[in-house]
């Protein structure tokens, strides 16, 4: 397990390495740069910012200086927004998080219980009835979606709040505050809910499915169990286990904001802001942010990985 | 790890489906007639910070609220709060500091210039009581109002005004505020760090200071005269080519202007406090605050959490103002112009003929008013109907002309060859186009290809769906037409300055040099009117740029407000202060 490991964490440097330099490679080479959109300035003045953002300097040696600061922990100023690149993921990225999180736990355990029923009543008219709504929840455009609930539950009904985190302008503290932000993210968290309840409750299904026709579950039939412990005891932990890998890939996207779902509901995340650096070529704040992804990708995946030998000490490491 | 595969390969299937549609659907949403979308640059930004809503606000285009007892309970409940939407604040709230347009607006309340201008443009009194500009026009001396103060009550003095002009001048100064345009004697040296002092500028007392030019340039009051940061605070560390802790301190603005900053929260919303210390006295409004909405507003609008918004003028917008009912509607054009920029470099362009018959065989009527419902005006002159510069005196309307075109493309020895297309000396007319993914530049394409394959022009269209990358093709300089529009034209020589600093490549008009020189080469606004108007004319009948549109919007707010009035060029930041809620009836 150690030498394991030690071998993975090495192979993590490097793979992280190289996706540091790639990264910046390609924000480097895309057209136009933190100066170029500015169409007030004029050619000279232009020159004189590039030499100051240091954006005139060879490309290989701008990404020597970008990954010495990393290093010592220093990812940057934000050109666009003026406030170092670690302040602005605080403030941005626990929005965001608050989001993905409750939306991931919410599918998970929709998923499963919808997964586990459709397959023990396979082809009955509950799974028929279940698949179609599942395919249409994620064939519709999250913006339809969004834009209808906003207009039925905020605008027609004014249930829920039309969007934001909290209602402007107030001062709630405590649990006011608590409700406040509860109220405001119902919606954008149905949304998320019912666009990824679709392909997990499709692979719990089928898993469920595979599981259940084993011997084991026969076996346990057999021996006169009660089918709710056969189903939950036996055939579901054993349907569960290959999930258990997903759990790791889950990480990045808790962190990485959803662009569209903040947008349309005016949600304070992560993900407006990585569009808006990207458009005016705010480079210290994209490579921060692309970085930060790529590293909790890696430790997802051994994340993964080490869970599936926990879960199943068959898998050898 | 049969299964582990398996898990992968789903796994990263739905991160990549959700992706995907993300993107996609982000492109559906097109960008807010707010503040700064409709500009030429996403990221817009100006000399002043005046980023501000650049509307028009014409006394007889407002249309009344019909029935104020629709208004939403929530707007009802604000007694002493009024909202607006602003697409994407920072929080880098520091005048000449800020790198987004959208900062620009929250810093127009924080900060009031010393001179800004009036509905037309005209500069007027602002923080400076006065003015006086010298008879050789190189020396300009203000006067500070007595009760000019900063919100923490120390008095705005001569020195504040010296220190906010010489940073300007630093090397190591990188916001966007170009003062070595204005000229000021002694700047250049320190800059280059051969002196420890800008030469020009002279404190005279306390309340009073001048600055000398090396260059006369009507352009240089609005520049002079922007907004002045404390010295006390801002300064007290700074040294010559040592910017630090003043830029450390940009989140956290100190000014002068009838607000104060009471809160920042990121992405949600800026909120504002009156500021008691306001020279002209504490504004009426308690609190304002700018929410962040980037993206539609329509929901916030309808449901009352925000008071005032902007739409583009078409006729549904229009209509769905009205029938909410509890509204003020006012009508505004925006004080820019949109245009398609000749490549003066390829040879078919550089003759005058072309030029003009390419405008007078595009349907521009078709394309950027009738497509739009009406919600833009076409354009012949390279400045605003909201500019004191405007006229359309002298000027040819180029209206769609498919004969004229024709001829005038035979007489510039085009002549229409085998497959349809004009020819001369065995090269065909193929014109390149470039412009952004937008919908205003899908109708364009369609009507344009049209329009030229009627007169044997064969154009060929590209689009962009990002900004910077369309610029930096342009710059490549392989285009042969591109569509723009300009950003905020605070001084009509904005409008015009790319025809004679070699912006426009390839362009050079010996009397254009002529007539924009002797336009800022004087201060008295009816001289340069004059001149001005012979400019237009001559730019009109050469036409350096194929001039499409003047944008209309619509502001609808809470009919509760009163004493809105909407600046061109400062947005809502000159009225503000005036602003009064009433209350329910």
């Amino acid at each position: 397990m150690s030498t394991y490991l030690t071998r993975r964490l090495t192979y993590m440097l490097l793979i992280l390495f190289a996706a540091s330099l790639l990264i910046f490679l390609l924000y480097a080479l895309t057209p136009g740069d933190f100066v170029t959109s500015n169409i007030k300035l004029t050619a000279a003045r232009k020159a004189e910012l590039r030499e100051l953002y240091g954006l005139n300097k060879p490309v290989l040696e701008r990404y020597g200086i970008w990954i010495k600061n990393a290093f010592h922990g220093d990812f940057g100023f934000s050109l666009a927004q003026q406030k170092p690149v670690l302040t602005l993921f605080h403030d941005y990225i626990w929005n965001s998080f608050l989001l993905a999180a409750t939306s991931t736990f919410f599918t998970w355990v929709f998923a499963v219980i919808i997964g586990v029923i459709s397959a023990y009543k396979q082809y009955s008219w509950f799974d028929t009835l279940v698949m179609v709504f599942i395919f249409a929840a994620m064939s519709i455009p999250s913006f339809f979606i969004g834009l209808f609930l906003i207009k039925i539950f905020a605008v027609d009904l004014k249930w829920l709040p039309p969007g934001g985190m909290l209602t402007t302008g107030s001062n709630a503290v405590g649990m006011a505050y608590v409700r406040e932000v509860l109220r405001h993210m119902t919606l954008p968290v149905a949304v998320m809910t019912l666009l990824g309840i679709g392909s997990l409750t499709r692979y719990f299904r089928s898993n469920m499915i595979d599981v259940i026709k084993q011997d084991f579950i026969r076996t346990a039939r057999a021996k006169g169990m009660t089918e709710r412990t056969v189903l939950y005891r036996h055939a579901l932990r054993n349907a569960l286990l290959p999930a258990i890998t997903l759990v790791g890939f889950e990480l990045p996207g808790l962190f990485g904001g959803s662009l569209i779902i903040e947008k349309i509901f005016n949600w304070p995340g992560i993900g407006q802001l990585y569009m808006q650096s990207f458009s005016v070529r705010d480079y210290p704040l994209l490579m921060g942010f692309t970085m930060l992804i790529a590293v909790l990708t890696v430790i997802g995946t051994l994340l993964s990985d080490i869970l599936y030998h926990v879960a199943d000490p068959r898998v050898k490491l | 790890m049969v299964h582990s595969a398996c898990a992968h390969i789903s796994a990263i299937d739905r991160f990549i489906g959700v992706r995907q549609s993300q993107r996609l659907g982000g492109k559906h949403k097109p960008g807010r007639i707010g503040e700064l979308g409709q500009h030429r640059g996403l990221r817009q930004r100006c000399a002043f910070g005046q980023c501000g809503s650049r509307r028009r606000s014409a006394a007889n285009g407002l249309i009344q609220a019909a029935d104020l007892s629709k208004l939403p309970e929530t707007a009802k409940k604000r007694t002493d709060t009024v909202i607006v939407g602003l697409t994407d604040p920072s929080g880098a709230f520091t005048p000449y500091f800020t790198q987004s347009g959208y900062d620009g607006n929250v810093n127009s309340l924080l900060f009031t210039p010393l001179v800004t201008v009036d509905n037309k443009g005209v500069p007027i009194p602002a923080l400076a009581e006065k003015w006086e500009i010298s008879p050789d026009q190189l020396t300009y001396t203000f006067h500070l109002r007595k009760n000019a103060k900063f919100s923490d009550s120390t008095p705005v003095t001569a020195d504040d005004v010296a220190f906010t002009w010489t940073i300007l001048h630093d090397k190591a100064y990188d916001g966007d505020t170009d003062f070595s345009l204005v000229k000021v004697k002694g700047g250049q040296a320190y800059k280059d760090g051969k002196a420890t002092s800008v030469e020009g500028i002279k404190i005279i007392d306390p309340e009073t200071i001048s600055v000398t030019l090396e260059q006369v340039n009507a352009t240089a009051l609005l520049y002079l005269g922007g907004e002045v940061l404390p010295k006390a605070y801002y300064g007290k560390d700074y040294k010559q080519g040592n910017l630090d802790t003043l830029k450390s301190l940009v989140t956290k603005p100190l000014g002068n202007g009838p607000y104060k900053l009471e809160k920042f929260i990121p992405g949600q919303e800026v909120r504002f406090v009156a500021n008691e210390n306001y020279y002209a006295g504490k504004p009426k409004i308690e609190h304002f605050i700018y929410k962040t909405t980037d993206g539609d507003t329509w929901q916030f609008i309808e449901t009352g959490e925000q008071d005032f918004g902007g739409f583009s003028a078409t006729q549904d917008n229009i209509d769905k103002l009205k029938k909410l009912g509890f509204l003020n509607i006012q009508p505004y054009i925006a004080n820019n112009y949109g245009y398609i920029q000749f490549n003066h470099e390829h040879d078919a362009l550089k003759d005058k003929r072309v030029r003009q018959a390419l405008t007078y065989g595009l349907d521009r009527k078709t394309i950027y008013v009738d497509s739009n419902q009406g919600a833009a005006q076409v354009a012949n002159i390279p400045a605003s109907p909201v500019s004191w510069s405007y006229t359309e005196d002298g000027i040819n309307p180029y209206n769609y002309d498919p004969v004229k075109a024709k001829a005038l493309l035979d007489e510039a020895g085009w002549k229409v060859g085998a497959s349809g297309i004009r020819e001369k000396d065995g090269k065909k007319l193929t014109l390149h186009f470039i412009g952004s993914k937008k919908k205003t530049t899908d109708v364009l394409i369609a009507v344009a290809k049209e329009n030229y394959a009627a007169i044997g022009v064969d154009f060929q269209p590209e689009q962009f769906a990002d900004f910077n990358a369309q610029i930096a093709k342009y710059d490549s300089g392989d285009f042969d037409l591109v569509a723009f529009s300009t950003s905020l034209l605070t001084d009509p020589a904005d409008g015009v300055v790319d025809f004679v600093n070699g912006n426009v490549n390839g362009y050079d008009n010996p009397k254009v040099k002529e007539l924009y020189n002797k336009a800022i080469a004087t201060t008295d606004i009816e001289q340069r009117k004059a001149i001005y108007k012979e400019l237009y004319q001559v730019i009109n009948d050469d036409l350096p740029y194929l001039f499409t549109s003047y944008n209309k919007s619509v502001y609808g707010y809470n009919g509760r407000i009163a004493g809105i009035e909407v600046n061109p060029s400062r947005g809502i930041a000159v009225s503000l202060p005036n602003w009064t809620l009433d209350p329910v009836k």
